[in-house]
This record gives structure tokens, sequence and C-alpha cells, in this order.
């Protein structure tokens, strides 16, 4: 009975991204003609992705996994499969949980941004919220590579659909553009991985003895030291080990898009055009998670390359940093979010590249709950301010709005990670992780921590500059003394997510478990570490332990003295930056202080210049070689051909002659002739026995 | 007979066209072309063939009558379809349907001849996809051209008459030059064979039996046939340097003649390809795999970047289809189940979602007549639907998964990135970057013309873009009478787009018996 309902379960788990498809459905052909446009058919829809993704949830927690095959696109014998499958193992499982469940909550505060707001064009936006969930989600459960490029591509086109959604203005259909074209440059060096990978290995399965992170595992445990034979692999004439860690970097090129990590990062806050539940989707939950998450889900072969790691774990302290001193100066809500989303999304690489993957996987669920937590929050601030976005314009709406307040409060302690609120342990295990390796035999992850030290204090600093400049001291202008009302659908999803946001963090309470020896209290950590073989927590520490080499130190030898500086350093810090906003905005009447920052103010405003380049960098490589190839083609391509029939052909005389309007009686002639023609020799030579 | 019965419905459609009056010309047209559509259809569902129809597979309707006697050569009416050709012949027809009906509204002058040239074009390619007897292909072959040039030198635009020449003398010249190189083989052969037919020409010179030819040896007369096929043939795909004359005949040309151009008749230069250069002389493909593939690899490139540097949305599209047939010619050259199989549905991908931009874009100038990139602005608030299509055709351009376009790009990739040629890797690598400038240009254009604040230019010249506002479902654009789509405009795009998704969610429907015909051709055996 428990088995035949444990297949049940896993055998309707399609059903949790092709309900969200059929909403998209409903509300592209039926939308116009439905009571709230589509958007009770999308909350419908992703309400029942949210209870089957906890049925299967719940089935896996039993002990149960599911690693099928359900549709074959192309079955070819002798040569790479095609298909798309289920992979359900406690990573999905969490994932599709998180995933539905900010799905949902975004259709339901849709209504409230969108509905109430008398939004044109609601079919459509509900449209694209079910498409974007629909190809999340089952990018989740991809039990294979070329699944997953195929919704990572989806997500693509879904984010183009959402951000550009009022279309009528020049700014969205521009940031549309922009985060296109910037993540597919990102995805074309996926989509090189995806097919070298192919090539290399045969097939592209995440799970099982033939997948193709335990073929690599295999491959280099055979050749050491032997040099060359990779198991019968195909490796292009590079040594397996360097030829892994090239395909490790294909694919990282698609996570750097999509996961907004520098130098990839630019589209992102231009992506703040959207409508703001949808940015709350994005960054919480769908595109930007999808990045993070394909590192975790392939986290097998990136433990196999310790260059790919140490890559990850930089460019993840980097971004983290980088993002974070952008976030400081700006005076729009949604854009200081935008940055901090950056910034966290480096903290999950820094996490996965220092081998802490299950302190990464936590930081993405907890960022999940706090990230959609704090957008929303910012669009019910949006909505009561009638649509004005600058913090400046704002202040004092603590008393009027207590429930959002309460709620950005909630998400705000967690985004500067204080304790005890989910961000502080998730953030706090990745500083951790990336500092007990490095001190344990990989300086070079050290410098990773120490960035996303330096972060902290940042992020403590904007996140409450921004609380203060939104909530406290007093209002502003007028509309902020006359805030716009809220409806129920606005604030429930904000209450849901508050209670989250304060509480997620304890399923895996590393500093308490490690000081009381209390391991099972790690949740999370046990949660990730049952499930297929070669998927698990255990493996991945062996793995990152025999190829990358990392071990785990201790300061002064004591393991309970690393864990609580670790702890009490970054809490001190984020408290350090908190205390500075606090210090600086905290009046009834607050000055900008950013003035006196001078010239480095004006070069964070334009975000270190890094739109200036790359725009530079495709105007000139892109827009100017094409001019130059198109006067090229024009005058010396064409130009040859046109030259050698001036000589020969086609002299002027005879264009002339031949455009004498005579044509089109020669046109019916000859094309009657030839059907004659045709016909009688087909006749006479006995076509038609 | 099915396949001369669907010849023969196209041929007597076309004579019942141009005896009939313009007046109903339009819906006799669309009515008629159902029929071989209808036919076809019917084929393709009972299709039986296995096997490649050139290396003795089992061939599905064929025909072979004994015609005429030609010295020592006997002409063959030989026809007969497998796994490669039979979905060509299907696109074929079902681009025939729609580019009649997206003719409706702008053809409005000698409707009954227009019509009655598009039917008779589409005997023509049939005749071209059909044809086993190289004498019965070549004339098909040919007969497309005459159609094609009185469409465009006709119904074309201001420059009709300079593109018209330039389409029809470059391909002529094309065919000579391929015509010599076909025919240098066939001498070579002497008698070891008894007719033209292809299939039989296609074994006696993969079994070796090339003799010299005006001493020279069979194995420069190979390699000197096959450049001279790939010349000609090249011309047609088109592939880079020889692919001048495309824009300018897509620019010219009526709309509903570039979805056929575009859409079929560049794919008589890949099929040729297929089956003469890949299969005829497949060994002298792979020696000189690296160089046909870099020849396929700046297709792409340049061609991309080319489409990248247009204002006109036509030439966009023109430009971008020289870029996607290059993709055709990198997957050929693998010699893999991927890379051959990959080009051919590739071949009918391209064809579909083409004609769907093509459409798309002769809807919108229907009503703007302007099809610069600078003229206008926010489309979408006065053409909801047409802007749902363009935007749909653009994505499965840019090789967007679920749709055939990301299909036939990714089987490429695929089959090539580990073909055995020198360098296939990396060729293959390059050539992949063209997803990223195809997205550049396309989304560019989307950007500038369907979205923002409406504005057409008008051709009165009064100065830019005049800025209405409008609601969602406005359609009071009476100042510049940009309406709403008429039904039977829309309805050859949508047809095309479920044909796109429906190949890219199901692409064994089509790839399953491309595979089978592909397959004897991998002497190889490489996977």
């Amino acid at each position: 009975m428990v088995a035949t309902i444990t297949a049940f379960a896993f055998e309707v788990a399609p059903a949790i991204a092709i309900l969200p498809l059929a909403s998209f459905v409903i509300a592209l052909f039926a939308g116009k003609y439905l009571p709230k446009r589509g958007a009770l058919a999308g909350i419908a829809a992703t309400g029942g992705s949210l209870l089957l993704s906890l049925w299967v949830a719940l089935t896996v927690a039993g002990g149960a996994t599911y690693n099928e095959e359900i549709y074959s696109l192309v079955t070819t014998p002798n040569t790479f499969d095609l298909h798309f499958g289920l992979l359900l193992d406690p990573l999905s499982a969490l994932m599709l949980v998180i995933v539905s469940l900010v799905s949902f909550l975004v259709h339901l505060f849709s209504l409230g941004y969108m509905n109430d707001e008398g939004e044109a064009g609601l079919p459509r936006y509900y449209a694209g919220l079910g498409l974007f969930s629909f190809s999340m989600l089952a990018f989740v459960f991809a039990d294979n590579l070329f699944m997953s490029f195929v919704f990572f591509e989806l997500v693509g086109l879904c984010s183009w659909l959402l951000i550009g959604h009022w279309y009528r203005e020049d700014a969205p259909p521009s940031a549309a553009k922009k985060a296109f074209l910037v993540t597919r440059f990102g995805d074309y060096f996926f989509l090189v991985g995806v097919v070298a990978i192919f090539a290399t290995f045969g097939t592209t399965v995440f799970a099982g003895p033939e997948s193709f992170p335990t073929l690599a595992e295999e491959a280099l445990a055979g050749s050491g030291g032997a040099g060359g034979g990779a198991g019968g692999l195909s490796t292009f004439g590079f040594g397996p080990g360097a030829w892994f860690t090239i395909l490790g970097f294909l694919v990282l090129g698609g996570v750097i898009g999509k996961s907004a990590q520098f130098p990839l990062h630019t589209w992102l806050p231009d992506a703040m055009e959207g409508p703001t539940p949808v940015s709350a989707l994005i960054h919480a939950a769908t595109m930007v998670a999808a990045g993070v998450y394909l590192v975790a889900r392939m986290y097998g072969f990136y433990a196999l390359s310790p260059t790919t790691l140490a890559v990850i774990a930089f460019v993840g302290g980097f971004t983290a940093l980088f993002a974070a001193s952008m976030a400081v100066v700006k005076r729009d809500i949604k854009q200081v979010l935008a940055y901090s989303t950056i910034s966290q999304y480096g903290y999950m690489m820094l996490g996965l590249g220092a081998g802490g993957y299950v302190a990464a996987v936590f930081h993405l669920m907890t960022h999940a709950f706090f990230k959609a937590l704090l957008f929303l929050g910012a669009g019910a601030v949006i909505i009561a301010m009638h649509h004005r976005q600058d913090m400046w314009e704002m202040g004092g709406l603590k008393e009027r709005l207590p429930i959002p307040y309460y709620a950005f409060l909630s998400g705000s302690l967690a985004l500067a990670g204080i304790f005890p609120f989910a961000g502080f342990w998730s953030k706090d295990e990745i500083l951790f992780e990336a500092l007990v390796h490095g001190i344990g035999g990989s300086p070079l992850l050290l410098g990773g921590y120490l960035m996303g030290l330096t972060a902290v204090v940042f992020t403590g600093f904007y996140t409450f500059r921004m609380v203060l400049l939104t909530f406290h001291g007093e209002p502003r202008t007028h509309t902020a003394r006359n805030p716009h009302d809220l409806g129920w659908s606005v604030k429930t999803p904000l209450a849901v997510l508050g209670i989250l946001a304060a509480t997620a963090g304890f399923v895996n309470m590393v500093p308490v478990g490690t000081i009381l020896g209390l391991e099972r209290i790690e949740l999370l950590h046990g949660w990730l570490d049952h499930g297929i073989s070669g998927l698990t927590v255990e493996h991945y520490g062996e793995l990152t332990h025999d190829f990358a080499g990392y071990t785990t130190g201790a300061l002064a030898g004591s393991e309970v003295l690393t864990v609580l500086l670790s702890a009490g350093i970054s809490l001190a810090l984020a408290l350090a930056g908190a205390g500075l906003a606090w210090m600086l905005y905290s009046g009834p009447n607050p000055e900008a202080h950013t003035e006196r920052l001078g010239d480095v103010r004006t070069l964070l405003m334009n975000n270190y210049y890094q739109d200036e380049y790359q725009v530079w960098i495709a105007e000139t490589f892109g827009t100017g070689v094409a001019r130059l190839s198109d006067r090229f083609d024009q005058s010396i391509v064409d130009g040859a051909v046109n030259g050698v029939s001036e000589v020969s052909l086609l002299s002027g005389d005879r264009i002339r002659r031949i455009q004498t309007g005579i044509v089109s009686n020669y046109a019916t002639l000859l094309t009657l002739g030839l059907v004659v023609l045709l016909l009688t020799v087909g006749l006479a030579g006995g076509w038609f026995l | 007979m099915i396949v001369e019965l669907l010849i023969g419905l196209c041929l007597l459609g076309s004579v019942v066209l141009f005896v009939a009056p313009s007046r109903y010309a339009g819906r006799l047209a669309a009515g008629w072309s159902l029929l071989p559509l209808a036919l076809s259809l019917f084929m393709y569902a009972g299709f039986s063939g296995q096997g490649n129809a050139f290396l003795g597979g089992q061939l599905a309707y064929e025909t072979t009558v004994q015609w005429v006697s030609l010295g020592p050569y006997t002409l063959n009416w030989h026809v007969g379809l497998d796994g490669i050709s039979m979905p060509l012949i299907a696109l074929s027809t079902v681009l025939t349907t729609a580019a009649i009906l997206s003719a409706w509204t702008p053809i409005e002058d000698r409707e009954n001849q227009f019509y009655g040239l598009v039917l008779f074009l589409e005997a023509s390619l049939v005749g071209v996809f059909a044809a086993l007897d190289f004498f019965v292909w070549f004339v098909f072959w040919e007969a497309v051209l005459v159609p094609m040039y009185f469409l465009i030198a006709i119904w074309g635009g201001p420059r009709r008459k300079y593109a018209a020449i330039k389409f029809f003398v470059y391909t002529n010249v094309a065919s000579l030059v391929m015509f010599i190189g076909f025919f240098a083989l066939i001498f070579g052969l002497g008698d070891s064979i008894g007719s033209l037919d292809m299939p039989a020409i296609a074994q006696a010179l993969r079994a070796g039996e090339l003799g010299s030819l005006a001493g020279v040896g069979p194995a420069t007369l190979k390699t000197l046939a096959f450049a001279a096929m790939f010349a000609g043939f090249a011309v047609k795909v088109p592939v880079v340097p020889v692919h001048t004359w495309l824009p300018d005949a897509h620019v010219e040309a009526p709309t509903p003649v570039s979805v056929l151009l575009a859409g079929v008749l560049l794919k008589m230069g890949t099929y040729a390809l297929l089956r003469f250069n890949f299969t005829m002389l497949a060994d002298v493909a792979q020696r000189y795999a690296a160089i046909i593939a870099l020849f396929a690899v700046v297709s792409v490139i340049y061609g991309a970047l080319l489409a990248l540097a247009q204002q006109d949305l036509k030439r966009i599209v023109a430009y971008s289809s020289v870029s996607s047939m290059g993709y055709v010619i990198l997957g050929l050259v693998a010699y893999t189940v991927y890379g051959v199989g990959g080009a051919t549905f590739q071949m009918l991908s391209h064809g579909l979602i083409s004609g769907l931009l093509f459409a798309c874009v002769g809807v919108i100038y229907n009503t703007t007549h302007t099809r610069m990139v600078d003229d206008m602005s926010g489309m979408a608030a006065r053409m909801p639907v047409t802007t749902s299509m363009f935007v749909a055709g653009a994505f499965a351009y840019m090789g967007l998964p679920l749709t055939s376009g990301f299909l036939g790009e990714y089987f490429v990739f695929l089959g090539t990135f580990h073909a055995d040629f020198p360098g296939a890797a990396w060729f293959t690598a390059i050539a992949m970057f063209g997803i990223v400038i195809v997205a550049g240009y396309l989304l560019y254009a989307m950007q500038r013309t369907l979205f923002g604040p409406f504005g057409v230019a008008t051709d009165h010249g009064d100065g830019g873009a005049v800025r209405t506002d409008g609601g969602e479902d406005a359609d009071s654009g009476a100042e510049h009478d940009i309406k709403r789509a008429a039904a039977h405009d829309v309805v050859p795009l949508a047809m095309l787009l479920a044909l796109v998704i429906v190949l890219g969610v199901a692409p064994e429907i089509s790839f399953g018996m491309i595979r089978d015909a592909v397959a004897p051709l991998l002497t190889g055996g490489a996977g």
C-alpha cells in the first residue's frame, strides 16, 4: 500500500509543471473572458503544484526517490538520446516546494498589484507567469542536462515576456532585450557545454551509474598518473582533468548569465522595469535561482575540478562584494533589492565553490523566502505610494502600513544576516565553509571568504538604509502621508513569507549543532544526505576532498571555537553595517549622505561603468563589425558580381529592353507554353500509361 | 502514380487559374492548393519507404517508365520518395497554401496569373524533390526558375527587374556549372551506366566505377566534378560568397513569393548538395570536409553579421536565411546521424520558420507600407495577434527550445561537434555563436518595430512618426489606417506556427523517416 502511494506520488509529479502550463494556455486564449483575466487559473494551478510538490517532498522524506524518463524526443539507436525525464530527490523536491510556493504567492499578490490597479494586458501577464512557473518547475525536476538547457532557455523567454510587459513604454522592451541577450551570451557557452558533454560521455543524465558525473569520476580515478586514458572517453586532445574543467567552465557560462554573476550581472538591475511581482519571481525562485540550482544539481561534476571550484568561489565572493557596494547609494527601492540579489547569489556561488553544498542550497532556500518577501513588500509600498519607487519620497510608512512594515523588517533582518533570522544561519554557514576549507589547505578560498565578509558590512548598511528611508522618520511627500490602501491579496503573501523569513533558518542551525554536539539539529544537512547514491552530501564531501583537496581546518584546533568565531564575526559586521545606517539615517528627517562620498558616489551610481564598457564592446564588435561586413558585402562581394555581369550579360541596354512592359505577356505565354510542352512530350513519351 | 497525381493537380490548377477571372483567383487558388496539400499529407501519413532513395532503399510511391532512348542512354520517368524527399514535398505544399493565403491582401493586380504561376512553381518543386532520373530532375530544376522569375519581375518592388534578372542569371549560370560537373561524371562512368538514373549513378560512383575522362584520372575528375557541382548548388543555398542575389530577390519579391523563396527554393540547393555531392561523391566530401565546414561557418557568422547591419525587415530575414542555411551545410559535412539528419530537419524547420517570419513582415507591410525598422514603432498596440506571431516566429528562429528551430540547430551541433574531420569541434563551437547574433538582430528589430510608443512614419514624408495613444484593443488607428490584420492574413501564420511547435515537441514525426533515409549514407558508421 505504501509502495503504491509512493509510486502514485511520482506518477503524478509531471503535473507539478503541467498545471502551470495549462494555466498559461487558459490565460492566453481565454483570459480575456475570465473574471480575473486568468489570475484564478494561475492561482489554482500553482496552488495545485504546491500541494503536489509537498506530497512529493513527503514521499522523498520517506526515503523514496525517482529517476525515470518520461518523454523521448528522439529515439535514435546507437547515438545520443534526447529525452525529458524526472529526477526527484531531496534537492529537487525541496526546490519544487520553494518554486511553487513563491510562484503561488506571486500569483496571489498580482491580484492586488496588477488587477486592482487596473493594469492592461492581464491575460498576457498571467500567461507569462504560468509559462514561467512551468519552465522553472520542469527545469528543477530535469533528469538530464539537455532538458535543463531546454527549460533554462524557456525561462529566458519568460523573463523577456514579463520584463517587457509594459511594452508601450521605451524602457521595458529595452530592458527585456538586454536581459535576454546578456543571458543568451552566457547560454552560448552552456550550449557548447551540453553538446561537448554529449560528445564526451554520450549522455547528459545527472544521476545513476551511467550519468556523466559518475563517468567523469571513474575516468579521473582510472587515469590517475597514467596520463591520457580516460576510460574510453573522447576528451578532444586534452587530459581528462583539463577537459572536464573546460566542460565545467562552459556550463558555468550559462550559470553566470542567469544567476547574474560578474561580469554578466548587468541585465538584472535593468530588469526592474518589469512589474514588481515578476521581479519577486525572477529573483527569488526562478530565473536567477536557476543558475545556482544548476551548479548544485551537477555538483558531482564540479566537485571533480579544483580549478572550477576555485573560480566559482572567487567569482561568487567578488560578486557578493561588488554588487553590495553598488546597492549602498541607490535611491530606487527596487534597485537596492536588485543589487542585493546579485550579491546574495554571489554568496551562494561562494558556498558552492568552497565545498559548502548544503550551505549554498540552504541559502538558496532562505533567500528565496526573504527576497520574495522583500520584493513583494516593496511592491506593497509601491502600490501604497501610487507607483513611486524613490525612497527619498517615502518615509514614515511604518505607522500607516504596519503589516508590510513588520514583514519587510523580518525580510530585512534576514537579508542583513541578523540573528536569529533565516539569512543569518545560511549566510553564516557559507562563510564558515569558506573559512574552514580556506584554513584547511585551500588558502585561495580565504580570498573569497574575506570578500564575502566585507560584503556583510555593506549588506547590513544598505538593508537598513532602505528600511529607515522607507518606513521610518517623517513622511517626506504628500503621497507618503496618505498611502493607498492594501488588500488582503497583498497582505497574505507578506505574512506567510514574513514568518518563513524569520524561521526558515532553524532547519539547519550549524553553530548550535556543533556547540551542543547535536548533529541531528542540522535537518537540511540530513535531508540532502539521503536519496540517490552519488547525489548525497557525503559523496560530494568525498569528491571535494579527493579531487579538489578540500580538508576541514579549524582555528586553534577547536571546531567549536571556529564556529563561534565565524558566526560572531559575521554577526558583528552585519550589526556594524546596520548601526552605521542607523547613525546616518535614523532621524525624523534624514539627510542624503551619499554626496560625501564624492567621486566614489559617481562611480557607484554608474555601477562601475560596467554597462558602458559592455555596450561599447557590443557596439564595436557587434554593430561595428556588422556595418563593416555590410559595406564589404555590397561593395566587394556584390560589386564583383555586378562587375562581371556588367561586361557580359547585363549591359544596361539589355535591361532597358526587358523593362519595356511586354514581360508580363511573356510570363503567361512562357508558362503556358512550358505546360503544354511538358504535356505533349509526356503524352508522346508515354508517361501516362 | 500518386506522385504524378500530385504534380498533375498542381499543373492543372495552374492552367485553371490562368483562365479563371481575377476576382475569384485568390479564393480559387487557396481552395485548389488544399488538394495537393491534402494529398501530400495523405502520402506523408501512409509513407512506407525505407532507406535512402539513392542507395538502394525501398522507395515509396515509385514509378519507373521507360521513355525514350538517347544515344547510349535511356531516359526514364523515374520518381519516388524516401524519408528525405517526403518531408520536403510536404513542406512545399504547406508553404504554397500559406503563400497563397498571404497573397490575398497584397496582390491586387492580375491575380489569376500570379496564382497560376505559384501553382506551377509548386508542381516544379514537387518534381525536383521527387525526381530520380537526372533528365526529369533537371527539367523540374530549371522549371522552377521560370515562374520565380516572373513572380519577382511582375509583382515585385521598385527594383524588381534588376532583382529578377540577377536571380535568373545567377542561378542559371550556376546550373550550367553544375551541369558540366555532373556530365563530366556521366562521361567518366562510360559504359557502366545505361541511363541517367540518379540512384544507379550514385551507386556506380560509390562502387568506384569512375574511369578517366580526357586524360584526367578518376580521383581528380571526382574532385573537379565535386567542386563544379558544389559551386553550382552553393548559389542556390546560398553559401557566402555567392549569396548576393538573395537579399535583392527577397526585398523586391512580393512577400508571398519571399515565403516560397526562403521556405522551399533555398532547400533545393541543400537538397541537391545532399543528393549529388554528399551522396554520390561522399569520399570527396569527407576528404575536403574542413574546407566545406569553413564555408558553412563563414555563412553562419557573416550572414548573421550582415543581418545585424540591416534596417529593412525583409533584408534582416533574408540575410539570416544565409546564416541558417550555413547550419545545414555544417550538418551535411559531419556524416553523422544527427549531422545529416539534423541538416535535413533544419531544412524543414527553416522552411517553416522563415516562411512564418516573411509572412509576418508581409502582414505588417500590408498596412504600414514600410518595412524599415526606423519607420515604425509600437505595432504591438495595433496588431496584437500579428505581433504575437512575429514574436513566436522570431524566438523560433533564435532556436528557442520546444520549437523546431531549436532542434534543427541542436541536432546539427550535436552531430558535428564530434564528427571525424579535423577541427570539427572548433567549427561547431564557432558556428554556435550564431545563436547569440541572431538573438541580437531579431530582438533589436522587434524592440524597435513592435514595442515602445506607437508611431508610423507615413509615406507622405511629413516628418517622422506621429505618436498616438490607444487602449489595449484600440481599433482607432484611423489616421494611419493601421488596422488589425484580416483573418485570412493570420491563418497562414497560425498554421506555420502550429507546425513549428509540433515539430519542436514531437520531432520524431519527421526525424524518424529522415534518420532512416540518412543512415545508409553514413558508411563510416560514426554514430
